[in-house]
């Protein structure tokens, strides 16, 4: 469905310089910075899909999406949406894609929602009979029926998401870009969008495509993410793969009564696994120690029976790594080598 | 093309409706704009009565008072500053929302023009229009303008509409390089002042400024209109006016289109 090839992007700018010397000095120089916002990204995503596009602020997801929706010039490389070059055809492109920027709004400030809708219908020439059957479908996941009288400058941001939502999906768009669609949401409105969005993928095969800074939209809706971080891919894969390279540490906690005992302890030499394998810590004020293992290496009962034997355990946590500590590690190494 | 109306006169009407939502601002702008056709129109009386001479720049007193408010009703119809629109959409980064529908911007634009010229020509243009004709009729003692005279005069206004949008939109697209425009738009309202007819009828230049007035599009926005009502070109000279106007259109679309793809392969959206 999409076809992105060696995709680059640079954004020129005059050089600015510091102070008030600097701005006069400004004005006279012709020196020009580049900065390369995206660099050299190469993927294809079949239709149905939901990927999630991460990266850290600034890291170009953006400038992608804006480049698959025929807005902006790629500087190098080519991107294909459903068979047509969305730069060249920025028209044609855009009967097929539904776009939301979370943080703007394509719906018509002073007019009432329902209003909207209706110039949406003629703009994307959707039949009557379907513009009512879509409208139903949407009421049904997207409660428009509420405000759709309001005037969308009244409505509240939750409402205003949903209402973009619903816009963006009004002419059934093969592939749809969101971009943020939960931000400043709260958990419930938030919940309310994935589930409509899981819903339209699952009836219409909508390919979508989400840039998020919130991990949940991504365990919850996305089978593939791909990470970009400094304008370059650096993981292009399924949710699994990446949770399982890089989440394969462990963490105990275990509140315990008899803490001076600790010493006899050294998990590391009775289980034979270096620094890397196995670390500890213990906090004072909960009297609780902490075991951080490699999953693959080390087995949970190895460290609780071990543990066991010289105190007493009043509690026991285990965790698994969140996603949220893997993509965070992620973007400060900033390479990742699983594909 | 009645797909193409269908597709754009939302915006027209869409800009309609939210011209009445906001209509306090308006009438305020409207008496605000009267005011300086009448500061104008006693400016001009003292001038003819000073002067002692009936016809001044080829214009008697009656027909200077019929300018003026011709003006004034003529500038309604044609000029909105679309270039602001431009502007405001390129600071606030909404050009994006435009750029992601199936629709062409500058069209969606001149609908939108029409839209807000549709209102300024009813509220209250077309009333200073019927209340002139009564006054010119019953007070100054002149004859009503023709049927003829209405229809060329709405037909030349139409393009002068076109001529101008077109032109602003061109205008408006600096905005794409400098981001602001605001000062360079208070330049050009004001040397479009003197370049329409708006505030002294070319006429009243010297022969040389008025050739050069004659060779630029601005006198085609105006001043062409006002004197076809004035009954002012008749024959070919009448042909020739319009036909200017309409290669002035056609020109400023070929430059509009040519600048449009320059702009958007070197766009940059501002803010996320």
């Amino acid at each position: 469905m999409i076809e992105v090839k060696n995709i680059s992007k640079d954004f020129v700018s005059p050089k600015k310089y510091p102070g008030l010397k600097g701005a006069v000095k400004g004005l006279f120089s012709n020196e020009k910075v580049v900065k390369t916002a995206v660099d050299d990204i190469s993927f294809s995503i079949r239709k149905g899909e939901i990927v999630g596009y991460i990266g850290s602020n600034g890291a170009g997801k953006s400038t992608t999406i804006k480049m698959m929706t025929g807005i902006l010039t790629p500087t190098k490389g080519t991107c294909r949406v459903a068979g047509i070059n969305p730069n060249q055809n920025r028209k044609e492109n855009a009967k097929n894609i539904g776009v939301v920027f979370g943080q703007r709004t394509q719906l018509w400030w002073d007019l009432p929602l329902g209003e909207s809708f209706t110039i949406l219908k003629e703009i994307y020439d959707v039949p009557a009979e379907d513009f009512s059957a879509r409208m139903d479908f949407l009421n049904d996941v997207l409660e428009l029926q509420d405000f759709i009288d309001r005037p969308v400058r009244t409505l509240s941001l939750g409402q205003r998401m949903r209402a973009d939502l619903g816009a963006a999906l009004l002419h059934n768009p093969k592939v749809l870009y969101l971009d943020e669609p939960t931000i400043g949401l709260d958990l419930v409105v938030k919940d309310n969008i994935r589930r409509a969005i899981k819903q339209i993928n699952e009836k219409y095969q909508t390919t979508v495509i989400l840039t998020t800074h919130d991990i949940g939209d991504i365990e919850e809706l996305c089978s593939r993410i791909i990470i970009i971080d400094e304008g370059k891919l650096i993981y292009d894969g399924s949710l699994a793969n990446l949770k399982d390279t890089y989440g394969n540490k462990r963490k105990i906690s275990m509140e315990i009564r008899q803490p001076w005992k600790l010493k006899e302890l050294h998990l590391e030499e009775t289980f034979g696994v270096g620094e890397d394998g196995c670390s500890t810590e213990f906090i004072e004020e909960t009297n609780s120690f902490c075991v951080t293992f490699d999953k693959h290496r080390i087995q949970v009962p190895q460290v609780l029976s071990a543990v066991m034997e010289v105190t007493e355990v009043k509690d026991v946590q285990i965790q698994e790594t969140e996603l949220a500590q893997i993509v965070k590690e992620i973007y400060n190494h900033g390479t990742a080598e699983g594909r | 093309m009645g797909r193409l109306l269908k597709i754009y006169m939302p915006f027209a009407s869409n800009e309609l409706k939210r011209q009445l939502a906001y209509r306090g601002a308006f009438y305020l702008f409207i008496i605000t704009s009267l005011f300086s056709s009448f500061i104008s129109y006693y400016l001009w009386m003292a001038v003819y009565g000073s002067s002692g001479q009936g016809v001044l720049g080829g214009l008697t007193q009656n027909e200077m008072v019929v300018y003026i408010f011709m003006v004034y009703v003529t500038s309604s119809i044609v000029t909105v500053s679309l270039s602001t629109w431009v502007s405001d959409d390129v600071v606030q980064g909404t050009v994006a929302m435009n750029l992601i529908k199936p629709i062409d911007y500058r069209l969606s634009l001149i609908a939108k023009a029409l839209g807000r010229v549709s209102f300024q020509f009813l509220a209250p243009a077309v009333f200073v229009w019927i209340g002139l004709e009564i006054y010119k009729v019953t007070v100054l003692d002149m004859a009503p303008v023709s049927v003829m005279g209405v229809v060329l005069y709405l037909f030349s206004s139409g393009m002068s509409f076109l001529l101008f949008v077109l032109f602003d939109f061109c205008f408006g697209m600096i905005a794409f390089f400098t981001t602001y425009i605001f000062g360079l738009r208070m330049v050009k309202e004001a040397l479009l002042g003197f370049l329409t007819g708006q505030l002294i009828p070319i006429s009243f230049f010297p022969e040389a400024v008025q050739r050069v007035f004659g060779f630029l599009p601005f006198s085609s926005m105006i001043y062409t209109p006002v004197m076809i009502y004035l009954g002012k070109y008749t024959g070919r000279t009448l042909a020739f006016m319009l036909l200017r106007q309409g290669i002035w259109v056609l020109a400023l679309y070929g430059l509009g289109s040519l600048i449009w793809k320059m702009v958007t392969k070197r766009l940059v959206v501002l803010g996320g």
